[in-house]
């Protein structure tokens, strides 16, 4: 297993490296100078050499790349031009925001899509299974944001039951990050919970037509055990491969959904950079996600290699 | 050192006239807050990227920091320059030489005393990193005669110095001497206004709270334009950065805001019948523009151009545009502004599409594809465009939009040799800033204005921008701006469509909050 982990993690460097050249090659060939949007569009050429000086930004590209390397491997994203800070000093600061509300969607993921896809396999083609169908058929069809927004309308300003928007961290208040979390969190939530519904689901229908699963129920053993010590584990297999993908999509929805909520985590960072084509902190904040994807997409597969000793032998 | 003291008594009249607008008459008392303490949280629409007004051109952070921040001179509230840290200041004859007298008493939040020292760590930074710096360039030298006399040597005299000085664009802050050696984003958010700093997360909120140290002007009643006599009667404000305009609404309705910049046309209705809240228009926040580019064809031929002009419809543009905020404005300043005229108005909404077919004629037009260059980040300039390019289609010109987004519409902007024909914009503080102001843009070296070559710049309009300018007297500076409007007009150079009305709105206990550029919290309280 210690071998498998390693020769997965050796695997990823060349593909860091591959995504850092991608990202820093992109924000050369994108058109948009952060130069005119510190200086103003009405700044005179003057004006703006003396910002892209500033900035290095008038140098080759040769010359910015060995830049980014030689600073990259000294563990420097560079500084952004717009915050005044490092970059990785303004993704840390964002990290707890979105990875609070990320987990927070994630528990909720698992906790509704896991058991109503057991519950709909098991009472296959009752009105509970229709029931649970057609929850997650509305999930996976409704819009995040526009669900974003019809909860501030109703949970929000009708109903008042929670604040329509901000951040309160978990440090200064549980309850205030309860609060301002939730929305945010069942939003992105929605989609993901409707699509795991589904796969649990027919995985776990696949799994109970199964020979081994027909042993253990002429064996006798009670239902609970044989869902819960022969059936779940390999439910868990295709499932976890979802999972990683649920988180995935997380990352990449929530710059929408901090903005709806005015949430200052990292897809809203992100969302700013490119928006004011911040080089640094776009190239940074990319690497940092890409980087956390893969660390991700290894840990699942470790834990199908878990699941699944036949992986560890591939 | 011979000094004259016309600027003095402008000054001093500007004072006047400000403390008689704002009181009524010679007996009224300062302002008082009627009642201290509380929180404001004001929602902004735009993220604040620094708080270092010297490196930093955008409104976010305008909004934020002139609330902490205080230059020698600023605007009023029709944006005539007024004296803010300075006490008074003195033009010589030949305007080769201004003094600036400091107040007295003044203390920067870290609670040290501001001398002339500070101003001159001051204007060395602003002269290094700061974006506006140009404005310096007439500038020969700084010295501080004593600890408040500090004087400026001109280059050359520019009659409207003291009008781009006071320029709240990228303002002159005063800052400690001991932060002026920061780089550029990196100043310490030290200053010597109301409210005083306390915590900026980005995209999430700016907090200040009242600085007791805080120095009020007494030369005035009440708050005049950024100036006046300014005090903070809540205990803190809290700048949230709520991007979303439904958000901001809902915000509002549930009271978490209690104000908020650019309320969205299609609530106002909704919420004009709700009694707890308080809508404050703010007419002519920006001129909604579109700038032609004049080196490729077929904007490059004076005719065609003016058929464009010809065939616009700017009520439909307009409408489109903002959702139906917008009053139509000929030219590049308002109404009750000193520079204001209706210089060219002949050439303004003329609705005329068989005047238009026969300049298209005349121009030899052959169908040539003519490119609107706009984006969706700012969907009024996006709609302007979607509108204008039906007008055009209607009187037989092949235009086609370019939609991308700002930063890369900008730079395009940039180029004339690259394929966009006309560029989708807004001029807004500069056109609250004056004549220069407003029309520099047209003007080389600025980017606007996009002739082959400098040499092939409009020399009618260079003359009268350079009039404006120089113009001995303000009366000689408004006949120039007017001939210099008439000209851009005439020639095309740029559309004006109309200005544009922005709403912000505030809790119905937030009193005493008028709407301006910016957010003003000095002087704002709760009721009950």
């Amino acid at each position: 297993m210690g071998r498998y982990i390693l020769n997965r993690l050796i695997q990823a460097i060349p593909v860091i490296f591959l995504v850092s050249l991608i990202s820093f090659c992109i924000m050369q060939l994108v058109p948009g100078d952060p130069a005119i949007l510190i200086a103003g569009p009405s700044a005179t050429p003057a004006e703006l050499d003396n910002v892209r000086r500033n900035l290095g930004l008038d140098q080759p590209f040769y010359v910015q790349l060995t830049r980014y390397y030689t600073n990259l491997l000294q563990g420097d994203l560079g500084r952004s031009l717009f915050l005044g800070k490092p970059v990785l000093d303004a993704t840390i600061e964002r990290l707890p925001v979105s990875m609070s509300i990320a987990l927070y969607s994630m528990v909720l993921t698992l906790l509704l899509g896991l058991l109503s896809g057991l519950v709909a396999a098991m009472r296959q083609n009752t009105w509970v299974d229709q029931a649970v169908m057609l929850f997650a058929l509305l999930g996976v069809s409704m819009p995040n944001f526009w669900l974003g927004l019809m909860m501030i309308v109703l949970l929000g300003v009708h109903w008042g039951w929670l604040p329509t928007g901000g951040y309160i961290p978990y440090t200064t208040s549980f309850y205030g990050w309860l609060a301002t979390t939730t929305m945010p969190a069942v939003s992105l939530a929605m989609l993901n919970t409707g699509l795991l519904a589904r796969i649990t689901r027919s995985t776990m229908l696949e799994v109970l037509r199964q020979d081994y699963i027909r042993t253990a129920k002429a064996k006798g053993l009670p239902g609970w055990m044989i869902i819960g010590k022969h059936a779940l584990k390999n439910v868990m297999i295709p499932v976890m491969t979802v999972i990683g993908i649920i988180f995935s999509l997380l990352l990449s929805g929530s710059l929408v959904i901090e903005s709806i909520f005015s949430v200052p985590g990292i897809g809203s960072l992100l969302g700013s950079a490119i928006l004011r084509r911040d080089y640094p902190m776009i190239q940074g904040g990319l690497l940092f996600v890409a980087t956390s994807l893969m660390l991700l997409n290894i840990t699942v597969d470790i834990l199908y290699a878990y699941f699944d000793p036949r992986v560890r032998y591939d | 050192m011979k000094l004259g003291s016309h600027w003095r008594i402008r000054l001093l009249l500007a004072s006047a006239a400000a403390t008689a607008l704002v009181a009524g008459d010679a007996s009224a008392q300062q302002f008082a807050c009627p009642k201290k303490g509380g929180e404001i949280v004001f929602a902004q629409e735009a993220k604040v990227n620094s708080l270092d007004q010297h490196t930093s051109s955008t409104i976010s952070t305008r909004n934020v920091a002139m609330n902490m921040f205080e230059s020698l001179m600023t605007r009023d509230e029709n944006f005539n320059p007024m004296p803010e840290l300075a006490a008074s200041v003195e033009e010589s004859k030949d305007g080769m030489t201004y003094v600036f007298k400091l107040r007295d008493g003044i203390k920067f939040h870290n609670g040290k005393p501001m001398t002339t020292a500070d101003v001159v760590a001051t204007f060395d930074r602003y002269k290094k990193v700061g974006i506006d710096r140009g404005i310096l360039d007439v500038v020969e030298s700084w010295e501080a005669k004593d600890a408040s006399t500090f004087i400026l040597h001109m280059k050359v005299a520019q009659p409207t110095f003291l009008e781009n000085f006071s320029s709240f664009s990228i303002p002159i802050v005063i800052v400690p001497a001991e932060n002026a050696k920061a780089e550029p984003m990196q100043l310490a958010t030290v200053g010597t206004g109301p409210f005083q700093f306390v915590e900026f997360v980005a995209d999430s909120h700016v907090k200040m709270k009242r600085y007791d140290g805080y120095n009020a002007d007494t030369r005035y009643k009440e708050i005049d334009g950024f100036g006046g006599y300014k005090q903070a009667c809540v205990d803190s404000v809290n700048f949230r950065i709520v991007t979303e305009p439904g958000a901001r609404v809902a915000g509002l309705e549930t009271g978490e805001l209690h104000g908020a910049e650019d309320v969205p046309t299609k609530s106002q209705e909704r919420l004009k019948q709700n009694k707890d809240i308080v809508l404050k228009p703010l007419k002519n926040f920006w001129i909604q523009i579109a700038t032609p580019n004049v080196s490729i064809p077929p904007t490059d031929n004076l005719k065609f151009r003016q058929a464009v002009q010809a065939a616009m419809d700017m009520d439909e543009v307009m409408e489109a545009a903002t959702d139906g905020a917008y009053q139509l404005n000929i030219g590049f300043q308002y109404p009750g502004q000193n520079f204001y005229t209706e210089a060219g108005k002949e050439t303004y909404n003329q609705k005329n599409a068989a005047k238009a077919k026969t300049l298209l004629a005349e121009s030899g037009y052959k169908g040539e594809e003519m490119i609107l260059l706009t984006n969706r980040d700012y969907t009024n300039m996006y709609n302007a465009a979607l509108v204008m390019s039906e007008q055009l289609k209607a009187v037989g010109i092949n235009a086609k939009l370019l939609v991308i987004d700002w930063p890369a519409s900008v730079q395009m902007q940039q180029n004339t040799n690259t394929g966009w024909n006309w560029f989708f914009t807004g001029y807004g503080t500069n056109t609250a800033l004056g004549g220069v102001a407003a029309l520099r843009f047209h003007a080389p070296p600025f980017n606007t204005y996009k002739p082959k070559t400098p040499e092939d710049a409009d020399k009618e309009f260079i003359a009268a921008f350079r009039a404006i300018e120089n113009g001995k007297t303000l009366d000689e500076r408004k006949a120039a701006f007017a001939k210099a409007q008439a000209r851009v007009l005439d020639q095309v150079l740029a559309l004006p469509f109309g200005s544009l009305t922005k709403v912000q709105a505030v809790r119905a206990n937030v009193q005493n909050f008028k709407p301006f550029r910016i957010p003003r919290m000095s002087n704002v309280y709760f009721s009950g």
